[in-house]
């Protein structure tokens, strides 16, 4: 909201602030210490500092260029200094706008000192565009011949205002306006509040009548009646205070309901009474499928649900919100009605919401209104009218809900240390009254009891803490002091989500050790990108989305990781491979089971969250510039990296798996003979592996990608216990017999099968059982592979024999061969 | 006699001392040393002539035959020493590589600016009592507003333009949610402390606003909490994050879940506030001249929620405050726009 110092003026002395370019920015700190935050000051004469008047003692031809006049100008009459000016428009004896050397004009332009064409000029006079005065301009300013010489130009043109943008928070309704921002000055620098003229009139008299056909939703409805109006261009001073703050003049009488709102904050509305039909205003519910033609030259169709204004025939204005084209005043109107009103809120609210007219007179109604300030408003209404567009009043109307015909603002009741120890303030009572008093509230005090009743224009305070808000505000919240709040020894109740949380901070340091960046993605995607890896149905869509690429909600984390992979290996001019080893730990969002999204309680959206892991890995294995170590990422890379999050974390139980089902969901988006599926329990929790060739080639990725993507519950389950304390385990400390076996494998055996076998044979003695060389090609028979094996036996308490070792390692050549048909190389 | 094997010894000794002195290899002294100290090499040879000896002269012949081995070990010891040092000098100039050629990197993961962010803050708060609490981002409608005094049709609506999902169901437009689910947990008895950081969307879109953000909450509900512990706290939360000299300044303002409401401005880390003219040429990047930083809304609980979470009136009161956890990550890391965050880019992620 605009705020013009010299209208502000009117209203509270503000001498206080003292004068010159201090005295903005200290009304400025008032009120953003009020809680009035100002967000900028603007000064109308910022650029025309160095502007004087002058006047050209006489006009020559430069002696090097035909376009371009020398002027010889005087600020005093007497001494002159000598100007280059390109424009025509001018003569000796003119008054101009002179820059002098040292301005800076509005436009950007510095004025100094300088040769033109061989001629030193000393300044330069100046059109309306150099000064930003107007859009464009033919020429330089000429001011009438009267115009006094040396002074300052912003003086003479009445560009002396200083606006304020202030920043309103939606409870100050009191102060979407001059005088309510001079109420909220005068009473912090203890200044008497200057009322604005008004013309009294009686409520009798007036051809039209008002009536309340809605009940609550309009509470009040005043009018006046004029006749002999003389619809005209506005003053002088009606048009500057207008546009100072931003609004266009239209006529007298509707500059007058502009000034009027921005005086006082009280929408008002003036009508061409010849175009009303019958002898009666109402307000009431629009009918249904009613047109309405509105001031800004659009029709709408009313819905049923908005109030409006309506004559014997017609509705003439969407109530609160825009008044109507049917009844709009005009330059040949004489009759006019002037409406003062007061409407339900949040009818006023939506009505401009579902028709998209958001205006100053909705948003003042929106907030609410002094339901006490009607009366005054059409007084000082008719004052302005009268004042500038002449006219005399017929009569005047009011028409009040029961809860209007007496206003009665209730009482609010707290114990007089309430505020104190509230605020943690020291502060006594009478100060606390006196605080009161001064923003013109009613302080009773009865025992240790103080009962306050606001004034009815303060809508926003209603219960104890208002005020304590209140008296923080006049006392300043720089004299609250600090103190750390005392730690009760009643419990903190850890919730289920705060020991989640910590497992999944733990999941992420476990995961940049193992050498990941963590991703943040959007939770908004495209339905298309997520068509490519066929995860769009059943994703839940936004309803008002910013655009179709964010519409949707992420129902799955990796098809993003692999879109900023492709945008990152596309931003890769290089000849070398971009390294890109990620991860994400976030919730994605799911239908939950058969529901619709919809609130079906307090706390229920029908959507589940599910937290997934994703990660991906690319590019390069090391990080070597030397092209002998650049080996790529590959299958095992990725094994690895899940195996060891796995392992540091703790999680028991997980089980690994060649692929086997490849053709539903997430599975089809993995090679399938270079995946993994991952079980916890009964659960798939997830794949890991190479993204599937045909991925690839359609998104014309330039290097193999190798992805994973988990649900997060079931480990989280797994994990759980390991978040309290890793339980140490001791070692033998007895010598254990390693042994060696050259296997003859025949076809595609994996090998966790031949480890599995020889653990569940070699029992109890077998501790270790891993594969340590797979070798297949012109050593060994076609079809089959060499895989050799170590086994290492022990015992947890005492040496072992070799016999023992033997006699186990027959066991396991035995299962070997009866489970798998393996043999010995020989 | 016993003179005769102890002058053989001393001849054997000087001989070999000799033959040491002059091996040109580890070899030839490994051969040397079983000729002469081996099982059936020359001492061993020249003692089978003791059982001749006098029982007078054994330990004597005995003595020097020790002495013998010890002198001849000793030269040995030390030639081969020699050898080994001549070898390994040999090697080391063969073993020589370009120590100025590019290291094989290790790969350093890291987290998320963001997280980061929020765990710096977490740990602040963490050590004077507060717990962390989580909720779902998709929330009812009303839960996100009614649930903390946004009623629906009131104006403070329009501070936070809303992503619906559903009727009645909205992406949450900040993490208060999360403050009402947890005073509801608590069974209307306090105390709450928590902090609640999380995403949360709303419908903007450009260098400064994203429509994904995050934010870290706090609320710290007890019997007797005074508006005093809520600048307190903040306070400290200030001075750990930027710096002990850093000052807050309150500013009255208004949001609905609160009542006094504050705006809290932090004095810029960077030029402390003495560069805080706007009008300024050379003012300072990070407060743009104004000395100051905005960057949290707080405030004492509204009654509003005490009786939404079903706590009894006048039970407690409470403290909240919020801010927008990028905003202070781009302070700190001097990160210029917001978008950065959440594009992806191998290049920013890389730096954290």
């Amino acid at each position: 909201m605009k705020i013009s110092w010299n209208w502000l003026s009117e209203y509270v002395d503000l001498d206080k602030f003292g004068t010159g370019a201090e005295a903005p920015r200290a009304l400025a700190q008032l009120l953003t210490a009020r809680g009035l935050e100002v967000e900028g000051i603007e000064r109308q004469d910022q650029g025309l500092e160095k502007v004087i008047t002058a006047k050209i003692l006489e006009r020559a031809p430069h002696p090097q260029a035909d376009r371009l006049s020398l002027c010889k100008v005087s600020i005093d009459g007497k001494s002159s200094i000598e100007v280059v000016c390109g424009a025509q428009n001018m003569k000796a004896g003119d008054v101009v706008a002179l820059a002098q050397v040292g301005a800076k004009l509005p436009n950007g332009l510095k004025i100094e000192t300088s040769k033109i064409r061989g001629v030193i000029s000393n300044g330069m006079l100046c059109s309306e565009a150099e000064l930003k005065l107007s859009e464009e301009s033919k020429g330089i300013i000429v001011l009438p011949s009267s115009t006094a010489l040396g002074r300052p130009l912003a003086e003479i043109l009445n560009r002396t205002d200083t606006i304020f943008e202030i920043k309103l928070t939606p409870n100050r309704a009191d102060c979407l306006s001059h005088f309510g921002i001079a109420r909220e000055v005068a009473s912090a620098i203890g200044q008497k509040l200057k009322l604005p003229q008004i013309q009294e009139v009686a409520f009798t008299g007036s051809p039209i009548s008002t009536t309340l056909e809605g009940g609550e939703d309009g509470l009040q409805f005043l009018g006046a009646y004029l006749e002999a109006v003389k619809i005209g261009p506005s003053p002088a001073w009606l048009k500057d205070r207008l546009e100072s703050i931003g609004l266009r003049s239209i006529n007298n009488v509707v500059d007058a309901t502009n000034f009027l709102l921005m005086e006082l904050g009280q929408p008002v509305h003036a009508y061409d009474a010849s175009r009303l039909d019958g002898k009666s205003l109402a307000i009431r519910r629009a009918k249904p499928g009613e047109k309405l033609p509105l001031l800004d030259g659009t029709e709408i169709a009313l819905a049923g649900t908005e109030l409006v204004i309506a004559d014997a025939k017609k509705a003439v204005a969407l109530a609160g919100v825009m008044g109507g084209g049917n009844s709009e005043v005009r330059d040949t109107t004489t009759q006019v009605f002037l409406e003062v009103a007061e409407f339900s809120p949040t009818l006023v609210r939506k009505a401009a919401k579902a028709h998209q007219k958001n205006t100053d007179a909705s948003h003042r109604f929106e907030r609410g209104v002094n339901p006490e300030g009607q009366s005054f408003a059409l007084f000082r209404l008719i004052e302005l009218v009268t004042k500038v567009a002449g006219g005399k009043v017929v009569g005047a109307t009011r028409a009040r809900h029961g809860s209007r015909e007496k206003f009665v603002k209730s009482e609010v009741v707290f114990a007089t240390d309430f505020i104190q120890n509230f605020l943690g303030l020291d502060l006594d009572v009478p100060r606390i009254e006196s605080i009161l008093k001064g923003l013109e509230c009613e302080v009773k005090k009865s025992g240790t009891l103080l009962r306050v009743t606001p004034p009815s224009y303060r809508l926003d305070l209603n219960i104890p803490e208002d005020f304590a808000e209140e008296i923080a505000r006049v006392v300043g919240y720089d004299e609250i002091p600090a103190t750390i709040p005392t730690l009760s020894t009643a419990p903190t109740i850890h919730t289920p989500e705060y020991t989640q949380g910590a497992l999944i901070e733990r999941a992420k340091d476990v995961l940049v050790q193992i050498g990941l960046h963590e991703m943040l993605q959007y939770a908004f995607t495209s339905e298309p990108w997520l068509r490519e890896f066929d995860a769009a149905l059943g994703a839940v869509r936004v309803l008002n989305p910013i655009s179709e690429d964010q519409s949707v909600l992420v129902p799955t984390l990796l098809p993003g990781l692999i879109w900023h992979a492709i945008g990152n290996l596309n931003r890769n001019f290089g000849s070398e491979s971009v390294s890109l080893r990620w991860f994400e730990l976030r919730p994605t969002f799911h239908l939950r089971g058969d529901l619709k999204i919809e609130a079906t309680s307090e706390t229920e959206t029908g959507i589940q969250e599910k937290l997934r892991l994703a990660c991906l890995l690319s590019g390069p294995r090391v990080d070597s510039s030397l092209r002998s170590e650049a080996g790529k990422v590959d299958f095992y890379d990725l094994k690895a990296l899940f195996e060891s999050f796995f392992e540091k974390l703790g999680t028991r139980g997980i089980r690994m798996r060649a692929l086997t089902a490849t053709d539903e969901g997430s599975t089809r988006w993995y090679h399938p003979g270079q995946a993994i599926e991952v079980w916890a329990g009964k659960e798939r929790v997830g794949v890991f592996g190479r993204l599937h060739p045909g991925l690839e080639k359609k998104f014309k990725l330039r290097q193999e990608l190798w992805v994973g993507e988990l649900d997060w519950a079931p480990i989280a389950v797994l994990s759980a216990e390991s978040l309290s304390a890793k339980k140490f385990k001791p070692w033998s400390a007895w010598p254990s017999i390693e042994r060696d076996f050259a296997l003859n494998v025949k076809g595609d055996i994996e090998s966790e099968k031949i480890v599995q076998s020889a653990i569940k044979a070699g029992r109890p003695l077998a501790q270790v059982v891993k594969v340590f060389d797979i070798y297949k090609g012109s050593q060994v028979a076609q079809g089959m592979t060499s895989v050799a094996v170590r086994v290492i036996f022990g015992s947890e308490d005492r040496s072992l024999q070799e016999a023992e070792a033997d006699q186990a390692s027959t066991q396991i050549l035995n299962a070997w061969k009866k489970e798998l048909g393996i043999e010995l190389r020989t | 006699m016993s003179l005769d094997l102890k002058s053989k010894l001393e001849s054997l000794t000087e001989q070999t001392l000799k033959e040491i002195e002059s091996a040109a290899s580890s070899e030839t002294l490994e051969q040397l040393r079983i000729s002469v100290l081996g099982k059936k090499g020359s001492v061993s040879e020249i003692l089978r002539g003791l059982g001749s000896a006098s029982p007078q002269e054994r330990p004597l012949i005995g003595a020097a035959a020790n002495t013998a081995k010890e002198q001849i070990e000793l030269a040995l010891h030390a030639r081969k020493a020699f050898f080994d040092h001549a070898d390994i000098e040999k090697n080391l100039a063969r073993e020589r590589i370009d120590v100025t050629a590019p290291a094989r990197k290790i790969y350093l993961g890291g987290l998320h600016p963001v997280t980061t962010t929020i765990r710096r803050i977490a740990a602040i708060l963490g050590r004077i009592g507060f717990d962390i609490a989580t909720g779902p981002e998709a929330e009812t409608e009303f839960m996100n507003f009614e649930a903390v005094n946004v009623p629906k049709d009131h104006p403070a609506r329009d501070m936070q333009d809303t992503f619906f999902l559903g009727p009645g169901v909205v992406l949450r437009t900040h993490t208060s949610p999360v403050q009402m689910r947890a005073m509801r947990a608590r069974l209307g008895r306090g105390p709450v402390r928590i902090l609640c950081p999380g995403a949360v969307y709303r419908v903007d879109s450009d260098a400064t606003h994203s429509p994904m953000f995050h934010q870290i909450e706090g609320l710290w509900i007890d019997r007797g909490v005074k508006m005093s512990d809520l600048k307190g706290v903040l306070q400290y939360l200030a001075r750990e994050l930027f710096g002990s000299s850093t000052r807050i300044r309150l500013r009255p303002s208004y949001f609905p879940f609160v009542e006094p409401g504050a705006e809290v401005d932090v004095s810029c880390f960077k030029c402390g506030g003495k560069d805080s003219d706007r009008h300024s040429d050379a003012r300072c990047p990070v407060c743009k001249g104004t000395g100051w930083l905005e960057i949290l809304g707080s405030g004492m609980v509204h009654p509003r929620l005490f009786e939404m979470a079903g706590f009894k009136a006048g039970e407690a009161t409470g403290f909240a405050f919020g801010m927008g956890v990028e905003r202070i990550a781009m302070v700190l890391h001097d990160i210029s726009d917001l978008r950065v965050f959440f594009e992806g880019d191998a290049r920013f992620l890389r730096q954290f």
